[in-house]
């Protein structure tokens, strides 16, 4: 008894530790926000900062349209999960509850989309997104950003291990139209696993860093990633207008987790398992 | 309420027919069960009638009307599924007045259908609770809630009992039967059971590989079954198939007369119910092989010249493996079958 005891006070601090050493560098990124250039490079570096200043935070807002490249993130990534949730949503319960042959050449093709990586195709799509006029808009930026393969396959394994062919059946006999069926069975029944592609779907989007830096030309429509990039050149690298402005980044990421950790968890660790 | 007749009936899955020709009458106000081995396409036959899968030949008619184009929602039926099929979202009360509000109907009018039918079912108390709440049986008594509330002019029950377990079938069994009686729908009802057929049905449909092998009334098919398929089917446990031998006019196993027989044979095979062999000192020997008694009655397994019969005592023997036992039977309890087709021969019409 008492030994068990021990080990399991062993692995909770170790498992402590590794929690903490994994916070560290958020942490450090938060201080190094605060700090002045010289204790920044002062050996050893400090946790909290000996002389907080809020120089870094307010050149970045004054200097530079950080609040804009987060709004233009915000409207990508938002804009981007809605199409991917939706688009998902569709045709993983189609592919999922009608397997014809031709849909099942159809789903072949989604997989197959996965296997050739984006960047094979960045350019050409960049050049029709030029030629639709697209360049520093945020429907440019959608413009590969709105269907996902691995969305269309995680939802069609849950429909699959988690909505009974009879539920479809029993509602189509009670007399529900194909879309009712869909809006008011199916898609109440894919809230976890709908909620989970969502977050995943939001970080794609809100992490995306090539395609945004070659579709977005002008500064004002970058994203926050691209102009997170900004703070280094080939040279230099502003360490504290990069923290202070990394630091506001984090917040809008940290909270959309937090909102839907719950989910995020169930969804991908069960998919669908329900009693 | 309707009658439903099914005139002719073939559903093929690619090039692969799985029934073959199908025809029953179910008379308004029936209750019919539809019982086979699995496999037998007593489902499928439910399925078309619902209009989850394309007719490919013949006719169903409901009420006269024949319905092979017309949608499910449209076909006036309600169909109660194996896992019961209650929406998990939606609470007991939401689940049985789903397809009044697909109709149209307002609130209150649901609620009271709702509560018409909870209290038929002894539901009242859970309509606020969710499926996963309620227990295997309560769920069943939901899916039949359900089809209740929507007043439709058949019912279809695809194996409705076969996850519960046995005392509490026997139980959805009564209820079922009461329901019937009360409410006087149509009813097709699908079973792998035959004993379930046999409590319930007025007519009993028997089938095998897409064919229907015999229909009618529980106790005819019981007492003169078409084929040995059916005779071995129905009852349980099932009838003793004896091949036996010719001779002057009779029918001969183990040296003993047991009946007259048919004129032009010269094989059959001889049919007795397990309740219907009767200890008889003047009778034929069987050795026992196994005894299992049940309390009420006795259960013999044994050999009669090296054919494997059953013997159904209904009282209690003093009688162990390796044992013999003299037994016999009245000639009017007996079936021939024509050994090759398996086929019902009545006694002297060869």
């Amino acid at each position: 008894m008492n030994r068990r005891r021990r080990t399991d006070l062993l692995i909770d601090l170790g498992l402590g530790i590794f929690g903490l050493l994994m916070l560290t560098p958020l942490i450090m990124l938060v201080a190094n926000a605060f700090k002045t250039p010289e204790e920044m490079l002062s050996w050893p570096p400090t946790l909290i900062p000996r002389d907080p200043t809020l120089d870094n935070l307010t050149s970045v807002l004054n200097e530079t349209p950080l609040l804009s490249w987060i709004g233009n993130s915000l409207a990508f990534a938002l804009l981007s999960t809605l199409a991917i949730v939706a688009t998902s949503g569709i045709a993983g319960y189609i592919v999922a509850k009608f397997p014809f042959r031709t849909i099942n050449i159809v789903f072949a093709l989604f997989l197959a989309t996965a296997i050739v990586p984006f960047e094979v195709y960045m350019i050409p799509l960049y050049f029709q997104v030029k030629q639709l006029g697209l360049l520093n808009t945020v429907p440019g930026l959608l413009v590969g950003y709105l269907v996902m393969s691995f969305g269309i396959f995680l939802i069609r394994q849950n429909v699959l291990a988690s909505i009974p062919d009879e539920l479809i059946e029993a509602a189509r006999i009670d007399g529900g139209g194909e879309m009712w069926i869909f809006w008011h069975i199916v898609l109440p029944l894919l809230r976890g696993p709908l909620a989970a592609l969502a977050v995943l779907a939001f970080f794609q989007a809100w992490t995306a860093f090539a395609w945004p830096m070659i579709v977005a030309t002008k500064r004002s429509a970058y994203t926050i990633e691209v102009g997170l990039a900004l703070f280094q050149t080939g040279y230099t690298v502003d360490l504290g207008r990069l923290s202070a402005a990394s630091a506001c980044v984090l917040v809008p990421s940290v909270l959309a987790f937090v909102l839907l950790r719950r989910n995020f968890v169930q969804g991908v660790a069960a998919t669908g398992m329900k009693e | 309420m309707a009658n439903v007749q099914i005139r002719d009936l073939r559903k093929s899955f690619g090039p692969v027919e799985t029934i073959h020709g199908v025809s029953i009458d179910v008379p308004d106000g029936a209750f019919v069960a539809l019982v086979g081995p699995s496999g037998c396409g007593k489902s499928t036959i439910l399925r078309l009638i619902a209009g989850l899968e394309e007719i490919s030949g013949g006719t169903v008619s409901i009420g006269g009307k024949v319905i092979n184009e017309v949608e499910p929602k449209h076909r006036d039926i309600a169909m109660v599924f194996q896992n019961y099929a209650l929406y998990p979202h939606m609470t007991v009360a939401e689940n049985m007045g789903f397809s009044m509000r697909l109709l149209g109907h307002s609130k209150a009018e649901r609620r009271a259908a709702v509560e018409k039918a909870a209290e038929v079912l002894g539901l009242t108390e859970y309509l606020d609770r969710y499926p996963k709440q309620l227990s295997g049986g309560q769920r069943q008594r939901v899916a039949m809630g359900r089809a209740i509330v929507r007043q439709p002019q058949v019912f279809l029950f695809d194996e409705p009992l076969s996850n519960l377990d046995a005392q509490l079938r026997v139980q959805m069994r009564a209820e079922l039967k009461a329901l019937h009686a009360r409410l006087k729908v149509t009813t097709l009802y699908v079973t792998h059971d035959q004993i379930e057929a046999m409590t319930m049905a007025d007519q009993i449909v028997v089938m095998k590989d897409g064919h229907v092998i015999q229909a009618g009334p529980p106790l005819e098919i019981y007492d003169s079954p078409a084929d040995t398929f059916v005779a071995r089917f129905v009852g349980s446990p099932a009838m003793n198939l004896l091949s036996a031998e010719l001779a002057d006019g009779g029918v001969h196993i183990a040296g003993r007369r047991w009946c007259d027989a048919p004129t032009d044979r010269r094989a059959v095979q001889l049919g007795v119910r397990p309740e219907h062999l009767v200890l008889d000192p003047e009778g034929v020997p069987l050795d026992v092989d196994n005894v299992d008694p049940t309390g009420s009655e006795t259960m013999v397994l044994g050999r009669i010249a090296g054919q494997q019969v059953t013997l159904l005592l209904r009282q209690r023997v003093a009688v162990s493996p390796g044992d013999q036992l003299t037994v016999s039977a009245d000639p009017a309890h007996l079936h021939l079958f024509d050994p090759d087709s398996g086929r019902r021969l009545i006694p002297g019409d060869g």
